[in-house]
């Protein structure tokens, strides 16, 4: 039994005409302790609100089904209040921009201090001393704790957010887009940072972003998601000298080179509409070798090399392996 | 250090608004009209003596930029002339009558605050609930109707229950218990403090409700959710603080507001307060009691306005000079 | 997740366009139901006022009823201390309030508009002369210095209406102010300067239009403090004692021991008249500013949570 383990999760969001939005489609996959999974895909194919389902973190217009195990307990089963119940403690989170996620008029040794307090892990002195050892273990001086939000960098604010969130000891972090509007050398800072404490404290680490180099440097293993689906999933290997999805090789192929000479390749298109049913594959208005079969037979995933799986129609000519 | 640049900044502003207002005072009184309605000397039935010394006092035969002086000096010493009425310094008069208004105001503005507060909070909370409409549409159509008016509906409501003028019943013995004295001038105040709460709170309910819907969707109120903290402690502890600041911004806007409204509050209830004293004044043609009083009056709302500036400083860490 | 709202006023605004302002009143009034209620509510008024001296039942001056006689089949609202009926006399008295506020309103918008179109335009030394008028004359209690004003001047209709707008333009001054100085920044102004279009012209063309919402918003926001504070004045005795309107109205029951008498005729419709009025002008002018600014977040609590549901299938065919 894995630490983590995401079954047919959907999520569906309603609109103020009455219809809904499909827009998570029955996503899949499992993590264990200390590893580095990567979610990626453009912006809008569900990626984030995939990863906030899996804490709970829907707003009301959502509605959700499918299975969140943590160790094996169902924290989605009694909707927001059980979900509750294991944020923080067990699942923690690093969002994207770290500009707006601190509160601007508290300390930010108070905010790493607080949930402590409240879960019970900390109290008074001894929290606020804990909190500056989770700064300094994020690199970031524990004086510094006195300060408030607006006064670090984004960098700064970036691992303090980190800090915060390993506040209360959980063994599965999410980051979204954790290196988003920051320079390239603090992106690399930030992403160590991650990749060390993974292996340091076991930390089951997801990773959402729709930068490749980012997934490339830090996980193992990473999913691509497309239109709320996942189309393919493997080891970081396999995906980027392998990809067995049209999606994922044009991915990587659109993500320029600096040494290389090759082209800038664009992906023509736009992604399709969530708020109608699909038929087929989602990708085939986009796709560079689509099939006639691609318009009406949606492809599930398919088994195409150990720990790789891709849902594409091409793989079953190819056989497995 | 950021404090004392901020304090003294604020407090060289707040002291140039009040010469600006002196100014004004001034120019309003002596050079508009001329000296024939509000000349300080001409003091009804007093001895030609006493007006005499009035003059030279004020230096009312002078050169008006001198007589500006001299009036800048006579303020200095707290010297504002005689009132027409009783031939009292209006010093003294209006120092007396501002004790009265004071607790009064105050009273009513904080209740005004809390109600505004609560209200506000509540209805951003269940935004779009039936206790949202009736809440805001309340708060609207109270600061709607004339101050005057709430007043007179109180009036009307309580006429028999509490008591309907003055400051304190005039047929207690003052050698009665200084609690009872206090609890005669406490019953006195509700109506009068009601009257100012019910006109004040109004807009104060719309401003938080409106900043706690703003603050309700920036990303550190989802970070507190996240962290797996109860509704009411992220409401509260987390949202209120930051909602708080336009509400600070409001109060020092409409601190001109509050002192008409206390005003016409006086004016109803009798309450011998300095709006009351400026409303006889009108009646009395005591010109002097109308000076002294508009210059203490704009005085308050300046300092105040100091005061709220410092109140916000205080609360927002972001503000550097 | 949340689709987001295009503001179709900014969509154009990468082509280096004017965004167009031509629908954007009936477009405020097509998705805003407030503010189609506070139309209503002004005009209602308006019209009121203009027909009132061909509707109202009796004069609004001469008695035709007992003093406080209360309200009854002929008079519907009753009477007031000097036998006068009482909806005649609001429905007349209604005129003057609207002349007063809309009077009083006209000149604090010339005002403020100018000064704060001139402030955000010009900026520097201008500005800061401007600011810091605007900032000393705010400090100074609104009803004290009409109080003040009103009375060296002498109680007069005119008189009020000048000194509501001196009080008021600095508000307009400074939000105007604002707009201004972020409309200057907008490409289609640049370009203009940069082909050398004179100030006037800019300002005529470029500025005015797109500062046109927010200044219809304020001004209707004006129209109900300048209301508010004719009734306030007339309450205090400086106004012209011989005209009728709805703040001298209640000053007559106020004096006259209205109260005492139990003649709550004399008071309530009056304030609950002033009232409607000003919630129209604010439902309508608040429905303009938030048209302006649309706020497009979602809130991240709320009461409602989100659901869990069954699902029929697997995969993503599952509905």
């Amino acid at each position: 039994m894995s630490l983590l383990e995401v079954s047919d999760l959907h999520v569906w969001f309603d609109l103020p005409q009455g219809q809904q939005v499909h827009a998570v489609r029955g996503v899949n996959f499992a993590l264990d302790p200390g590893e580095r999974f990567g979610l990626v895909g453009e912006s809008g194919c569900g990626k984030t609100t995939t990863i906030l389902a899996l804490m709970g973190l829907l707003p009301p217009t959502a509605s959700a089904s499918g299975e969140v195990r943590v160790d094996g307990h169902n924290i989605l089963a009694g909707g927001e209040d059980s979900a509750r119940g294991y944020r923080w403690k067990d699942i923690a989170m690093v969002f994207q921009g770290a500009m707006n996620a601190l509160n601007p008029v508290k300390k930010v040794g108070w905010q790493i201090a607080e949930p402590m307090a409240f879960h019970g892990i900390a109290q008074g002195a001894a929290a606020r001393r804990r909190a500056g050892e989770l700064l300094e273990m994020v690199g970031i001086q524990a004086a510094a704790a006195e300060r408030y939000p607006h006064e670090f960098s984004g960098g700064m604010r970036q691992r303090a957010s980190i800090a915060m969130a390993l506040a209360c000891q959980p063994r599965i972090l999410l980051a979204d887009e954790p290196t988003t509007a920051l320079d390239v050398m603090v992106q690399a800072q930030i992403l160590d940072l991650l990749t060390r404490l993974s292996s340091e404290l076991g930390l089951a680490l997801v990773l959402v972003t729709h930068d490749l180099p980012v997934v490339a440097q830090t996980c193992e293993r990473a999913a691509v998601m497309y239109a709320g689906e996942i189309v393919e999933y493997g080891p970081m290997e396999m995906l980027f000298h392998q990809p067995r999805h049209p999606y994922t090789r044009l991915l990587f192929e659109a993500t320029p080179d600096l040494y290389g000479d090759s082209e800038v390749v664009s992906i023509g298109g736009a992604p399709p509409r969530l708020d109608r049913p699909m038929a087929g594959c989602p990708f085939q208005p986009r796709c560079d070798v689509v099939l006639d079969r691609c318009a009406e037979e949606h492809p599930a995933l398919r088994l195409v090399g150990p720990g790789h799986e891709a849902a594409c129609h091409h793989t079953e000519r190819a056989g497995s392996t | 250090m950021r404090s004392a640049d901020y304090v003294i900044k604020r407090g060289f502003f707040a002291l140039v608004t009040i010469f600006v207002a002196i100014t004004i005072n001034f120019f309003l009184f002596r050079v508009l009209p001329g000296n024939a309605i509000t000349d300080l000397s001409r003091v009804p039935h007093a001895s030609p003596a006493l007006r005499h010394a009035l003059l030279v006092e004020f230096g009312l035969d002078k050169p008006k930029w001198q007589q500006y002086l001299i009036y800048l000096n006579n303020l200095a010493h707290g010297n504002m002339g005689i009132s027409f009425a009783n031939q009292q310094p209006v010093s003294h008069l209006l120092i007396a009558d501002l004790k009265n208004t004071i607790p009064m105001v105050t009273v009513g503005t904080v209740a005004a605050i809390i109600v505004g507060v609560f209200t506000g909070v509540l209805s951003a909370w269940r935004r779009g609930s039936a206790p949202d409409h009736i809440s805001t549409n309340l708060a609207i159509f109270f600061y709607a109707f004339p101050t005057q008016w709430l007043g007179l509906m109180l009036l009307i409501l309580f006429a028999g229950i509490l008591p309907a003028g003055g400051m304190s019943d005039p047929f207690l013995f003052t050698a009665e218990p200084f609690w009872q004295h206090l609890a005669d001038i406490a019953k006195h105040m509700i109506l009068p403090a009601a009257t100012l709460m019910l006109t004040a709170y109004g807009s104060y309910t719309l401003v938080v409700r409106s900043s706690m819907l703003e603050t309700l969707g920036e990303d550190y109120v989802l970070t507190a959710r996240a962290k797996g903290l109860p509704v009411r402690r992220i409401v509260w502890r987390h949202a209120v603080r930051n909602a708080l600041l336009p509400l600070v911004t409001l109060i020092a806007l409409e601190l001109g507001f509050i002192v008409g409204g206390a005003l016409l509050v006086e004016v109803i209830f009798s309450w011998p307060g300095i709006g009351l004293a400026m409303y006889t004044a009108i009646g009395q043609r005591d010109y002097p009691m109308l000076q002294g009083g508009f210059l203490i009056l704009t005085v308050s709302v300046i300092v105040l306005n100091f005061l709220a500036d410092l109140l916000y400083f205080r609360l927002d860490p972001r503000i550097t000079t | 997740m949340t689709l987001p709202l295009q503001d179709p006023l900014l969509a154009t605004e990468g082509l280096g366009m004017p965004p167009r302002r031509h629908g954007f009143l009936r477009g405020v009034l097509r998705e805003r139901k407030a503010a189609v209620i506070g139309l209503a509510i002004i005009t209602f008024f308006i019209l009121l006022s203009v027909i009132a001296p061909y509707i109202s039942p009796y004069s609004a001056t001469a008695q035709t009823c007992a003093v406080y006689a209360p309200p009854s089949a002929r008079h519907w609202l009753g009477c007031d201390d000097g036998g006068i009926d009482m909806l005649s006399e609001l429905m007349q008295g209604g005129r003057i309030s609207l002349v007063v506020g809309f009077a009083a309103t006209f000149v604090a918008m010339v005002i403020g508009g100018g000064i704060g179109i001139l402030s955000g335009y010009f900026g520097g030394g201008t500005d800061t002369v401007l600011m810091r008028v605007t900032d000393y004359l705010l400090v100074i209690p609104d009803l004290v210095f009409a109080l003040v004003i009103a009375d060296i001047w002498g109680p007069s209709l005119f008189h009020v209406i000048i000194v509501i707008g001196i009080l008021e333009w600095t508000a307009t001054a400074r939000i105007i102010r604002a707009q201004v100085m972020s409309l200057k920044e907008r490409v289609y102004v640049k370009r203009a300067k940069a082909i050398g279009s004179g100030h006037a012209r800019i300002i005529s063309r470029h500025i005015l239009p797109q500062v046109g919402p927010l200044l219809m918003a304020n001004t209707v926001l004006t129209v109900a403090i300048a209301i508010y504070l004719e009734t306030a004045l007339a309450f205090l005795g400086l106004e012209d004692p011989t005209v009728t309107t709805w703040g001298t109205i209640l000053e007559h029951a106020f004096e006259r021991t209205a109260i005492s008498s139990g003649a709550w005729w004399a008071i309530v419709p009056d304030g609950f008249a002033i009232a409607i009025l000003i919630v129209g002008c604010f439902l309508l002018g608040q429905a303009i500013e938030d048209a302006l600014n649309p706020r497009l977040k979602v809130a991240h609590l709320s009461v409602r949570r989100w659901r869990i549901r069954p699902l029929a299938g697997r995969g993503p065919e599952a509905i």
